[in-house]
């Protein structure tokens, strides 16, 4: 396993390379400029200084390479620096947000928190819903509940979270006044008025994403189970006279739950990347608002660094998803 | 029926498994497979029963159904004189101990998450209230008896060949000492060179622990070998039910002749001398079996009252059974039988 | 602009404010949300005016523009003119005299030296100030003592209040960027995102493109004032979502850009939480006609160029027709409801700077007809298409992709259509169309469509260097590498000269006949621009946010000190 880890590491190091080369050729190949979004009263030539003074003006590949030198050496170099208080990085270049001349990794490091509670949360409350949704709908096949479930999940696949976001806005904001609809990003949890303050502006996010996750995740949930209730072994479960929690709980779910699992970890990603409709509507402002918020502006840095940083994860939670199967599941070892 | 032995162990009567078909946009029961349509027999304690038959010929399903292991559609099993078809779950359960199942894959039938320690004692938690020492010492001792070696008590059942998968299928099965066995097809999946151990492991541990078996197969030698009687299943009926012997010498039924022409014959001479029967066309679908025979699409010696009549399983000769106008036609009996069974052949057209 | 009409807008704003307050920081907090948010708060590092009306509540220049297009003292004791001396008689330097006993923030004094300071650093060739223009033609600024600014011009200048004027150059602390001149201008987050400034408020937590908090500031001039303890402002989302927070569920006080379909505008006005208010400025939603020849059977360097001018759009029947046939009123009814109105003018406002020509609004189907037939442009084959030697009268009309400009484009292709004009519609994304890419051909500079749509405005009350843009200096082409303001490459010798004139001439009353003439040769007498809406900013507060003072000239957020909770 160790071996197989390593090499898959290894491996993912020059296909990370050519990742960061093909996003930063497509970013900077399409269409737009950073300066679209100001107003046409700034005259061109002001637009040319401003330019020059983001660096935007330099060849591509020396920016490719400024930006690879920065990503891999500037930045760790920063932290290690904030982290033990030296100064590796004193005086070097971080990456700076076209937008907002910030470095990029602070504004990460800002939204960060907002995104995984909120998204993460969605994704925990999704699975939590979905996992026995698909068991029983599965255990009971055809039956009303999982003719229900199913409805629940052509629903949770179909709406759209900008309309079911924006219904839940209009019922639970609008006419009932439950919820907030701004998500406010400055809330500190310290009290329990406090904490109520955030479950409350969670709640709609939470929900709208939580039926998307839940819709996916109880299905394959239902189809896993469906599966393995249909294998000999749970006929031989049966004909050993065991009760039918236990054919159900110990030997049917545990065997679906091993590529739920797993589907469930190359989610994972999709939490670091926000969700760029749902924050955007509720104003949760977490990585996916910053991204779609950097392409609108062809905020170059900021779009290349979040777009190569997803590509990191999603290589990285697909190793870990194979490394959880093989623990899950006895019959597959890696050497 | 032989007088000698007493009352026979399992007694199966006018079992019936159909399948409901769904089918349209409101998902309306629209028909039935009748995987097992009317099927009566008995087995006798420490005795085998042979169940043969082509793939599909519903033989399997027997085997599940009077485990309970689907819910019959109709008919009884009486298995040591209770109905296991219409037991209570909870009685079910504390009845399966007595009756137990070794599966055609042994690689499918064996939870792939659990070592071999876990299988073959689950049925010891459930059942016994038995110490962790007992219970492992009762997997040794049934690791002993099926010929396993102690030590791969803790393997997860992918590290092991399919003979030995087998052999753990069959441990399992035996844990809580059952009396009756279904055997389903336990040698199809395996390599001919294993076949042989495992079918001597089965007569084995029948012969020490007096087993009675229901043996499925399609692989009629091995069925000759194991067997006293063997029962020949079409489209899920029976055609035939004869002591083995006989079965074997002189097959009644037009479709054991057929299957039995098939199978190897080891003396050359006989071999070339006799002449293989090939049966043409499909088997029909067990959704819509024919009105009359089941067999009277293929039957190579088929009369007209086949096709509308179904006949009968009646004994012709002394412990022969057999379901065929060919032995009945002769008999008043069967006539009789012919006209009765008219009603239930209308009323099938109407399913449809 | 005089010293008078200066000190009676201030008279009407003391006189507007509430008597009701008496105490700083007693009404607790207000929260503003905007559909982009804020990204920065250095008005000189970005074009956005979302940043800047979040700035304008920290940073103050020396005098503001109100409501009504009249200069307002700030940190200056009074506008310096010509007849208090404060402006030099021959227009080459202008001379403020900071309020005594100004303080930062932190603080510390408030000196010439800062003002100095800003110049530099907002002219530093290397730091790409966004606000450049606001010091163009300043020669030096100096400090003549530690209260006193002057500003000296390379040559007379009629206009003389840019620089420090405005939300968009406001005096930035010289000690807090000290450091950040030039290149390293964007390297200073700190500075830029926490600017020390003289205003109301002043920035205690920054997050980027989502959330601005703010304290009153204790060292604001007014001891009375802000009554507000703290402030908020939240971005993202959009329109839509910022206006329900305002008008719906109340949680939010006021919300910026909140231009929302007209039906929604009315059913958000129905719940009774707050009202919509609108600032109409000099945004003017226009078709732009291309004098020049888009045609690709051009060669490259000829096409789009003066080199070829137009075969269908040169001839002015034709423009007129095309104009004559809009309906603007439905226009605004379809598209923007309370925060548009028709217009004929490139110069809407101020008053008194706004034209008095309304001969386009009604619309007028026959005469546009009649000028065509007129103009030799007749459906000779029957095909419900005019053509004229031959050749059809089809038009290609691209605008950026914006639902209520698809709107526009359909409507318009109706009307033109019924005309008996083939019209073909694109729409490309505005990143692309405002990118300015020179090797695009979608640009809106390079115009390889005969009609264009978009909004532009003026970014001062007065409009000498808006109008500037159609001098033929400022034609694009490729030698320019595509850039230049002068979009349908208009080119008139009078104009130009008028213009001269403009930039000469002193006195407001001709200043402003002047720029209604040449207002009028762009639109009517030539009708290469063709004025569709008059877009104001629609904006929404609650209702017990007291002492909200919309205005179109200059930031939104410019009066903030004297917002107040109605109780």
């Amino acid at each position: 396993m160790l071996t197989f880890t390593l090499r898959r590491l290894l491996l993912a190091v020059p296909t990370l390379l050519v990742i960061s080369l093909v996003i930063f050729l497509v970013v900077d190949l399409a269409p737009g400029s950073p300066m679209s979004e100001i107003p046409l009263t700034i005259p061109p030539e002001v637009r040319r200084k401003m330019i020059a003074a983001l660096g935007a003006d330099q060849p591509v590949f020396v920016r490719y390479l400024l930006w690879l030198r920065q990503f891999f050496w500037v930045e760790p170099a920063s932290l290690f620096d904030g982290w033990f208080g030296t100064a590796l990085a004193d005086g070097e270049q971080r990456i700076l947000s076209w937008q907002s001349r910030s470095p990029v990794f602070s504004i990460i490091g800002q939204r960060l928190p907002q995104t995984l509670t909120v998204i993460g949360t969605a994704y925990i409350v999704g699975i939590l819903i979905a996992l026995p949704i698909g068991i029983y709908s599965a255990y009971r096949q055809y039956s009303w509940f999982d003719q229900a479930g199913t409805l629940f999940a052509m629903i949770g696949f179909s709406v759209p979270t900008f309309f079911s976001g924006t219904l839940f806005i209009l019922l639970f904001a609008v006419w009932l006044g439950w919820f907030p609809t701004k998500y406010d990003t400055q809330l500190e949890v310290r009290d329990w008025a406090s904490f109520w303050q955030q479950a409350r502006q969670m709640a709609m996010p939470v929900m709208t994403l939580g039926l998307a996750n839940a819709a996916a995740i109880s299905r394959y949930m239902r189809s896993s189970m469906l599966e393995n209730m249909g294998m000999d072994y749970v006929r031989t479960a049966r004909a050993k006279g065991m009760s039918e929690r236990t054919v159900v709980l110990k030997h049917v779910l545990r065997n679906s739950l091993i590529p739920v699992v797993t589907v469930i970890a190359l989610g994972i990603p999709s939490i670091f990347g926000g969700a760029i409709v749902t924050e955007n509507l509720f104003g949760v402002n977490g990585i996916g608002a910053a991204l779609i918020g950097a392409i609108q502006a062809n905020d170059i840095p900021m779009v290349q660094t979040l777009a190569f940083i997803f590509a990191v994860l999603i290589v990285l939670f697909n190793l870990i998803a194979d490394i959880l199967y093989g623990l899950l599941d006895p019959r597959i070892r890696y050497e | 029926m032989l007088d000698a032995i007493p009352a026979p162990l399992v007694q199966v009567e006018d079992l019936k498994m159909h399948f409901p078909i769904y089918s349209g946009i409101f998902r309306r029961h629209s028909g039935d497979v009748k995987a097992v349509d009317g099927v009566s027999f008995e087995i006798m304690a420490g005795q085998t029963l042979g169940l043969v038959g082509e793939s599909g010929c519903g033989k399997s399903t027997v085997g599940r159904a009077i485990l309970r292991l689907y819910e019959p559609t109709a008919g009884r099993v009486l298995i040591d004189g209770e109905d296991v078809a219409r037991m209570a779950p909870e009685a079910l359960r504390r009845k399966r101990p007595s009756m137990q199942m070794v599966f055609q894959d042994p690689q499918a039938s064996l939870n792939p998450r659990m070592t071999l320690a876990d299988i073959v004692s689950e049925p010891l938690d459930e059942h016994t209230d038995w110490t962790r020492d007992r219970k492992l010492e009762r997997v040794y001792e049934l690791m002993d008896q099926v010929g396993l070696n102690r030590r791969f008590v803790n393997r997860f059942p992918h590290e092991f060949s399919g003979g030995q998968r087998q052999r753990i299928g069959i441990a399992r099965a035996l844990a809580l000492h059952p009396r009756f066995i279904v055997c389903d097809e336990p040698i199809a999946a395996l390599d001919v060179s294993i076949q042989a151990q495992v079918v001597n492991l089965l007569e084995d541990l029948q012969e020490r622990l007096g087993l009675t078996y229901l043996f499925i197969s399609h692989d009629l030698s091995m069925v000759r070998h194991l067997a006293q009687r063997v029962a020949v299943m079409y489209l899920g009926r029976i055609a035939e039910l004869s002591p083995a012997k006989d079965l074997y010498a002189r097959p009644l039924h037009p479709y054991s002749e057929a299957l039995l022409s098939a199978v190897n014959e080891p003396d050359p001479v006989l071999a070339a001398r006799r002449k293989r029967i090939i049966l043409k066309g499909e088997v029909p679908s067990p959704a819509n079996p024919p009105p009359g025979c089941n067999f009277c699409t293929r039957c190579p010696k088929v009369m007209d009252i086949c096709k509308t009549v179904k006949p009968a399983l009646l004994e012709v000769e002394a412990g022969r059974m057999v379901a065929c106008h060919l032995h009945t036609a002769a008999g008043a009996t069967g006539a009789s039988e012919a006209e009765e069974r008219k009603r239930p052949v209308n009323q099938q057209g109407e399913t449809r | 602009m005089n010293m008078k009409a200066a000190l009676l807008g201030a008279a009407a704003v003391l006189g507007l404010a509430p008597a009701a307050f008496a105490e700083r920081g007693t009404d607790g907090e207000v929260k503003l949300t905007f559909p982009q948010a804020v990204s920065i708060m250095n008005p000189y590092l970005t074009g956005g005016t979302k940043d800047i009306l979040a700035a304008a509540m920290v940073l103050e220049p020396l005098a503001v523009v109100d409501p009504n297009g009249v200069l307002v003292p700030r940190l200056a004791i009074e506008i310096p003119t010509v007849e208090n001396g404060g402006v030099s008689a021959d227009l080459t330097s202008i001379t403020w005299k900071l309020v005594p006993g100004l303080k930062w923030s932190d603080g510390s004094p408030v000196t010439a030296d800062d003002a100095v300071f800003t110049w530099q650093y907002c002219t530093d060739p290397a730091g790409g100030c966004s606000q450049a223009t606001k010091y163009d033609g300043v020669a030096s600024v100096e400090a003549v003592d530690p209260s006193t600014i002057k500003v000296t011009f390379s040559a007379p200048k009629p206009n003389p209040y840019t620089a420090f004027v405005s939300g968009l150059s406001p005096i930035l602390q010289k000690a807090q960027f000290a450091n950040c001149l030039g290149a390293a201008a964007p390297t200073c987050t700190d500075a830029n995102t926490m600017p020390i400034g003289t205003g109301p408020f002043k920035v205690t937590g920054f997050t980027v493109n989502d959330t601005v908090t703010m304290a009153m500031n204790e060292n604001y001039r007014d001891p009375a004032k802000p009554a507000f303890a703290s402030a908020v402002i939240k971005g993202g989302g959009d329109a839509e979502s910022s206006a329900r927070a305002v008008m719906e569920t109340g949680e939010f006080d006021y919300a910026w850009n909140t231009q929302i379909p007209p039906d929604s505008q009315a059913a958000m006005a129905a719940a009774g939480k707050g009202q919509f208010v609108v600032a109409f400025g000099t945004l003017v939603e226009r078709l732009e006609m291309n004098m020049t020849d888009p045609s690709p059977d051009l060669p490259e360097g000829e096409r789009s160029t003066v080199k070829a001018p137009h075969p269908i759009l040169s001839d002015i029947r034709v423009r007129t027709a095309l104009s004559k046939a809009i309906d603007r009123s439905i226009l605004v009814e379809v598209g923007y409801g309370a925060g548009g109105k028709p217009t004929c003018n490139v110069i809407p406002g101020p008053e008194g700077w706004a034209s008095d020509n309304e001969g386009c609004i009604a619309q007028d189907m026959a005469g546009a007809k009649a000028l065509l037939d007129e103009a030799g442009w007749t459906d000779s084959d029957g095909d419900g298409i005019r053509d004229k030697d031959g050749k059809k009268l089809s038009i290609l009309f691209q605008t950026t992709v914006n639902p209520i400009r698809q709107d526009f484009q359909a409507l318009i292709k109706d009307w033109w259509t019924e005309l008996g004009v083939e019209v073909e519609l694109k729409a490309i994304d505005p990143g692309v169309f405002f990118g300015g890419d020179p090797g695009s051909p979608d640009t809106f500079q390079k115009f390889y469509a005969d009609v264009e749509m978009y909004a532009n405005n003026s970014e001062s009350p007065d409009p000498e260097s808006y109008l500037a843009q159609y001098l033929c200096s400022k034609i694009p082409s490729p030698e320019t590498q595509w850039q230049g303001e002068n979009i349908n490459r208009f080119c008139s010798a009078d104009y130009d000269a008028l213009h001269a004139e403009l930039t000469k001439t002193t006195d407001l009353a001709k200043r402003q006949d002047i720029a209604k003439k040449l207002n009028d040769m762009v639109t009517k007498d030539s009708m290469v621009v063709v004025p569709l809406v008059h877009r104001g900013t629609l904006s929404a507060h609650a209702n017990s946010l007291g002492g909200v003072q919309i205005n179109a000239w200059d930031m939104e957020t410019w009066n903030t000190a004297d917002w107040f909770r109605i109780k």
